[in-house]
């Protein structure tokens, strides 16, 4: 039986920091994040490509990374909530709307919907199209789920964190 | 001092939660974060069949793998460990004891057959593809009404009949009542099986030390002193020897109250190593093997006058209880479902009677609000008490709702009600909602083909409860412990049993503590997690408990610090206690600021030289407060719910969802809307998306995400609340308020769909889920399947 240590070298970057790996062809880009660099922001909630707490950036676009290789991302640039906080740890505007807002409870589905609120603020940041009406934003984040809240001040925070960012540069 | 006091003004206002900079950053430590060095990690080969008993297991293969350190069988894991027995002492209760592993039968798909441990999970699976397992079918029991049937497949040999407990309660004249009554209502409801669900998973990172012979478990659980002294029998550790610990958690809502078979496995599994062992469920085992709830069918039987007064009801429920008993015994959802059910109406007879029943399940276990379908029962039979005395909802429960006036008084249960405000939150709603216009809406949209339904419900909520209700349930109602220690530099740790799980604990315990002894919030820091840290409670955080409870012995700790060092100040400043105040950590003459004293110089003395201090003064500053809940109380609300049903796809949507809610005085509302709403969007789901489903055979059909459906942002409305703040004239007038948005959702919601249903000729809902599917069904569009 392959006993699954097929291995190759990858080259990526992650959070700005340049690295080259030699991994598991099997490992997930989330267990690499995760277990081999020790960013353990990114959570695991259902690790079928549903929940969205695995959610990063990979070249400017929100990935799942439960239900990609880590293969998959040679060459690629990926971001997790570790890559947002300023030098001194200063939160992200988005973390402080979401903080401002109560947006969270227990904080396990959190780094996904950070992430995944940024790429929307990005987004609009861009010019692309992005979400307005409070409908809008909730079917926007249907892909990231939360049992704690109910949602509500998820948009709360997300409707200001679009808000403010639309007037920032990055 | 009613009310408590509000010196800096923390309390009852909507600061920033402290857990807030940890989770928004991803800093925090999750069980799943965890690594150790030279940590393995576990994964549970599980049973596929239902029920089976267990001719062979091969695990050799498995053994041989590289990277396997060792695989676990059955009879491996009951050589090292003590069966589960969670047998207590009442009567007529059959709870079986089961072993960590299965190794002679298995009652449930997904139960444990062996325990592999690996270098990594990867290679841990990839060794359960290897295990090879006899099974020798037996036929499941799959509901509670084959579980009951003559000749039904008998799950234990001590479970006879598989009846794991039978009981009847009578409250009043109930004869009487039926011989007096103008009309007899009948309802009955099948609730489906839907489970708990927190984002986080179970798991746990056991690690044994060898030299000192200790083991520490980091666990994902709502209670770590009780985990703790449950696991130390059941791996043979003394249990001054094992420490139990828990950091950040996932969520929990019911389900990381009980210890379960994987935490004795994975403990014992350690200590046969000699090292550190880790298992995280996936989601898959998650929704398989690790229990649901809810799965309850009543009947029920009011006799009531012409006017829609209540004069008595009679209630059955059947528990389908899955196969193996987990905590608390199922008796207590019994005695909580049982006790509740009258609600905040006047009843004057009531009988109660309850068939547990072992099925060929995983475990049925607490979710939010486990007493839930008495209040789902309850306000549905309440309208269709109206609908048959020709009376409006609203009016029904006008005519039965006990009031504040009418208080203090008895439940016909034998429990007080004192300070109960159902009633007033349900006039306030009803002042809120334009009845008229409700119906002028729903007959306008009639008239172009759409429909529209409107529902009400109202509860009480046992939180944190009375010491009388908790008797009548049969479950202790302790007192609440917490320790509280000004540091030397006048910093303040608190340590409390509670572990909050999303609650904001750290930051509502630091809004009592911080206003009581005048320092700022940055200053406080609030413990809990650690058996070797916190003092002792058997329940942790559950039960809505904390908002009472954790409170109180908050602010009593804290009061009793700020006695002691008044006292002191009151020396070293040569003015009267009276004339004191404490403010940003500076003990000060109100009105001479000059004439002061830094709390962080008073606890340098105390800590450092108390000879030196004042004489006579207390300079311990470190206190254990117990909070005994001041004869307790409960919770209140009032749910209106409005739907739009689609009559071609049989879609219901919640197009408008109003809360009063009453949880007395206010701690820090943000927290509290943010637990309604939750609340509410998991009853809303419950009833409408999530089914953990089996077939006919025991399997189990909703192992993913894509068939188990959570509710996404779009599937929830907005929730507008509205607060009622009651406060009682008792020193924490605070009550709990996690449970209730999923208690009384579900009835509010279903009613709006009966309304719906009404409005267009057809019968009630009579089982949940109403998916899609059975929506037009009720509606006659399809066949029933």
């Amino acid at each position: 039986m392959n006993n699954g240590n097929t291995t190759r070298e990858i080259t990526l970057t992650v959070n700005g920091r340049k690295r080259t790996v030699t991994i598991e062809v099997r490992r997930t880009l989330a267990d690499f994040l995760r277990e081999d660099l020790g960013l353990t922001a990114t959570h695991l909630g259902c690790e079928h490509g549903v929940c969205g707490a695995c959610t990063v950036i990979v070249d400017g676009a929100t990935e799942r990374s439960c239900t990609q290789l880590a293969v998959q991302a040679d060459g690629r640039e990926v971001t997790t909530v570790e890559g947002l906080n300023g030098p001194n740890g200063e939160l992200h505007p988005v973390q402080e709307a979401l903080r401002d807002h109560h947006s969270f409870q227990c904080g396990f589905c959190t780094p996904g919907f950070v992430m995944a609120i940024h790429g929307m603020v990005e987004e609009k940041k861009a010019g692309r199209p992005s979400p307005c009406s409070r409908a809008e934003i909730r079917e926007e984040l249907s892909g990231n789920i939360c049992r704690c809240t109910g949602y509500q001040s998820i948009i709360d925070g997300a409707e200001a964190a679009l808000a403010a960012g639309a007037g920032k540069e990055s | 001092m009613a009310g408590g006091s509000a010196i800096s003004g923390l309390v009852g206002a909507r600061v920033h939660r402290k857990e807030d900079r940890t989770i928004l950053t991803g800093a925090g430590r999750y069980v799943d974060d965890v690594q150790e060095r030279g940590m393995l990690h576990c994964h549970f080969l599980r049973s596929t069949v239902a029920h089976a008993r267990i001719t062979g297991i091969d695990v050799e293969a498995a053994r041989g793998l590289e990277g396997v350190v060792r695989v676990f069988t059955g009879a491996d894991m009951s050589a090292i460990t003590e069966d589960l027995n969670f047998a207590q002492p009442i009567p007529g209760l059959h709870s079986p004891a089961y072993p960590a592993i299965a190794h002679d039968v298995v009652r449930y798909v997904g139960e444990p057959v062996a325990l592999i441990v690996a270098e990594s999970r990867y290679l841990a699976e990839d060794a359960a593809a290897l295990i090879e397992v006899e099974y020798d079918l037996l036929d499941p029991v799959v509901s509670t009404t084959a579980g009951l049937a003559d000749g039904a497949p008998q799950l234990f040999e001590d479970v006879p009949g598989n009846v794991v407990h039978a009981d009847e309660q009578l409250f009043g004249d109930i004869e009487a009542a039926f011989a007096q009554a103008d009309h007899v209502v009948t309802d009955s409801l099948d609730q489906h099986r839907w489970a708990c669900n927190p984002m986080e998973t179970r798991g746990g990172v056991a690690t044994y030390d060898r030299g000192s012979g200790q083991l520490t478990y980091e666990a994902s659980t709502q209670t770590t002193h009780t985990l703790r002294f449950l696991l130390a029998g059941w791996i043979r550790q003394p249990i001054h020897q094992l420490r139990v610990t828990a950091n950040n958690i996932g969520g929990g809502f019911g389900l990381k109250f009980s210890i379960y078979r994987e935490d004795v496995a994975l403990c014992a599994a350690a200590k046969a190593i000699g090292g550190t062992v880790k298992w995280i469920e996936d989601r898959n085992e998650h929704l398989v093997a690790a229990g649901a709830a809810r799965e309850e069918q009543l009947t029920l039987e009011a006799a009531v006058k012409a006017d829609g007064t209540l004069l008595g009801l009679r209630v059955t429920m059947l528990l389908d209880a899955g196969a193996y008993p987990i905590n608390p015994p199922a008796t207590v959802y019994a005695g909580l479902v049982r006790t509740t059910l009258p609600g905040p109406y006047k009843l004057p007879a009531y009988q109660f009677s309850h068939k547990i029943v072992a099925t060929n399940k995983a475990s049925y276990i607490s979710l939010r609000g486990p007493w839930a379908v008495e209040t789902l029962v309850r306000e549905r039979l309440m309208d269709k008490i109206a609908s048959t005395c020709g009376i409006s909802p609203v009016e029904v429960r006008r005519r039965n709702l006990i009031t504040l006036d009418d208080q203090p008084t008895k439940m016909v249960t034998n429990v007080t009600l004192e300070c109960v405000t159902a009633a007033e939150t349900f006039e306030k709603m009803i002042g809120m909602v334009d009845l008229d216009e409700v119906r002028r809406e729903q007959e306008a949209a009639r008239a172009e083909g759409r429909l529209l339904g409107f529902g009400v419900g109202t509860f009480i909520e046992p939180a944190p409860g009375t010491q009388e209700f908790w008797a009548a349930v049969g479950f202790p109602f302790g007192a609440e412990p917490l320790r509280i220690r000004i540091e030397i530099d006048g910093k303040v740790t608190a340590f409390t049993p509670q572990t909050p799980h999303g609650q904001s604990h750290e930051t509502t315990l630091s809004q009592l503590i911080g206003d009581e002894l005048g320092v700022g919030m940055d200053d406080i820091r609030i413990v809990y997690g650690d058996t070797d840290a916190t003092p002792f409670s058997m329940l942790g955080t559950g039960g809505s408990r904390a908002a009472t409870m954790a409170s109180g012995a908050a602010v009593y700790g804290a009061r009793e610090l700020r006695t002691r060092v008044l006292d002191i100040a009151s020396h070293l400043l040569e003015a009267s206690v009276d004339d004191l105040e404490i403010v940003d950590g500076i003990v000060s003459v109100k009105g001479a600021p000059g004439a002061s004293v830094p709390l962080g110089q008073i606890a340098m003395g105390c800590w450092l030289a108390p000879d030196q201090m004042p004489e006579g003064t207390n300079t311990e500053l470190e206190y254990v407060a117990s909070y005994d809940g001041e004869g307790g109380g409960f919770s209140q609300a009032s749910h209106a719910c409005w739907v739009e049903i689609d009559q071609e796809t049989g879609k219901v949507e919640v197009t408008r969802f109003l809360v009063v809610e009453d949880c007395g005085r206010m701690i820090n509302p943000a927290v509290v809307e943010g637990q309604v709403v939750g609340g509410v969007a998991m009853g809303l789901g419950g009833m409408l998306l999530e089914h953990s489903a089996y077939d006919a055979e025991g399997q189990f059909l909703s192992a993913t995400f894509m068939d188990y459906l959570m509710p996404s942002a779009p599937e929830v409305p907005e929730v507008e609340i509205e607060h009622l703040e009651f406060e009682s004239d008792k020193v924490i007038s605070s009550r709990g308020v996690g449970e209730g948005g999923t208690v009384l959702a579900p009835a509010a919601l279903l009613n709006a769909i009966d309304d719906a249903l009404a409005q267009v000729g057809r019968g009630r809902v009579m089982a949940t889920p109403v998916t899609p599917t059975r929506m037009l069904e009720l509606l006659g569009v399809i066949e029933k399947a």
